[in-house]
């Protein structure tokens, strides 16, 4: 029964077997986290404060990713291992991000209770509930069927805890005029915008090591022919 | 007859089989998926994993419809609802039977 269990689940991790769903995730992040320092770091006159502005950024960049993923599952993916229509989603994904979120809530709770005066975290805390609850839905989506991505769970939850240890000052510092155009505090602010650009960061690696994997590892329908 | 004798007994021996139990298996999971996806996933070749599908669709549990993608040839498969509701069944009674 165990063994019916685990191939009924290999659809689901088949869809990001060759890393286009990190490395959309990584691109939407670091996207989101680029427009953000720019209009942190800009004069409140500049273009990047614009809603247009956003509107087409956040336009672009979400075209690029749909079409993007998209031009490599036609052109590399389904040649080389085939291809999948899923079915309609169920209560499955929305499970799995409510036990993320109470895993996280929990741990958050935790921690603030511990450690609230040594790390900061009274502050950051929804950034770093925010992390945690990340960290573990990546776990129990991707990680938990390929054994290094948990070098990728350890490395989301090693970033939050990094942001979280940080000096006021300092992410007062990098999120400049952030704190203003999103109407929260500088702290929030400076540990929202780091966690974003460092989980973007970890995700587009993620995602290209998997890419880079599954190219070695497969062979284009020509070559696998002959 | 002992009564987990006589449910093994009672599978669908169709699906019993453990290569066409692999291919119902991840059908299960998805609406449709082509014939190389299959072939990845159950590392079979491409005969035997033709005759495990005529099989299954001789027995009115999958759906075979032969497309193109661009200019390629490609077979999609998919279980049908005959097909949905035996896999069920066979779930629940090798449940019972073990």
């Amino acid at each position: 029964m165990d063994q019916i269990e685990s191939i009924l689940q290999r659809p689901k991790l088949y869809n990001n077997i060759d890393g286009v769903g990190e490395l959309s995730c990584g691109f939407m992040m670091l996207g989101f986290g680029l427009l953000t320092w720019l209009q942190a770091r800009s004069p409140a006159g500049a273009i990047w404060h614009r809603m247009d502005v956003f509107a087409v950024w956040v336009g672009l960049m979400l075209l690029g990713i749909h079409y993007g993923s998209k031009a490599i599952k036609e052109h590399v993916t389904y040649p080389r291992t085939g291809f999948v229509e899923y079915r309609k989603r169920g209560s499955g994904a929305a499970i799995a991000f409510v036990v993320a979120a109470v895993v996280a809530a929990g741990i958050g709770f935790a921690a603030r209770f511990h450690w609230n005066s040594a790390l900061h975290l009274r502050l950051t805390t929804p950034v770093a509930d925010f992390g945690l609850a990340f960290a573990v839905a990546y776990a129990f989506g991707i990680a938990r069927a390929v054994r290094w991505k948990w070098a990728v769970v350890g490395a989301i939850a090693i970033s939050t805890v990094a942001v979280a240890m940080l000096p006021e000052d300092t992410l007062r510092a990098f999120a400049g005029d952030a704190s203003a155009v999103a109407g929260i505090s500088g702290v929030t602010a400076g540990a929202w915008l780091l966690s974003i650009l460092a989980y973007g960061a970890i995700m587009l690696v993620s995602g290209g090591i998997s890419f880079v994997l599954y190219l070695r590892h497969t062979q284009p329908p020509a070559q696998a022919a002959a | 007859m002992n009564q987990h004798i006589r449910k093994i007994a009672e599978l669908d021996r169709v699906i019993h089989e453990p290569g066409r139990l692999m291919i119902v298996t991840l059908l299960y999971a998805v609406d449709k998926a082509d014939f190389l996806y299959l072939q990845h996933e159950t590392q079979m070749n491409k005969g035997t994993l033709s005759s495990h599908l005529t099989r299954l669709e001789e027995a009115g549990y999958v759906e075979v419809v032969k497309t193109y993608r661009g200019k390629i040839p490609q077979t999609l498969l998919s279980l049908t609802a005959a097909g949905r509701s035996a896999f069920e069944q066979y779930r629940r009674k090798l449940k019972e039977a073990l």
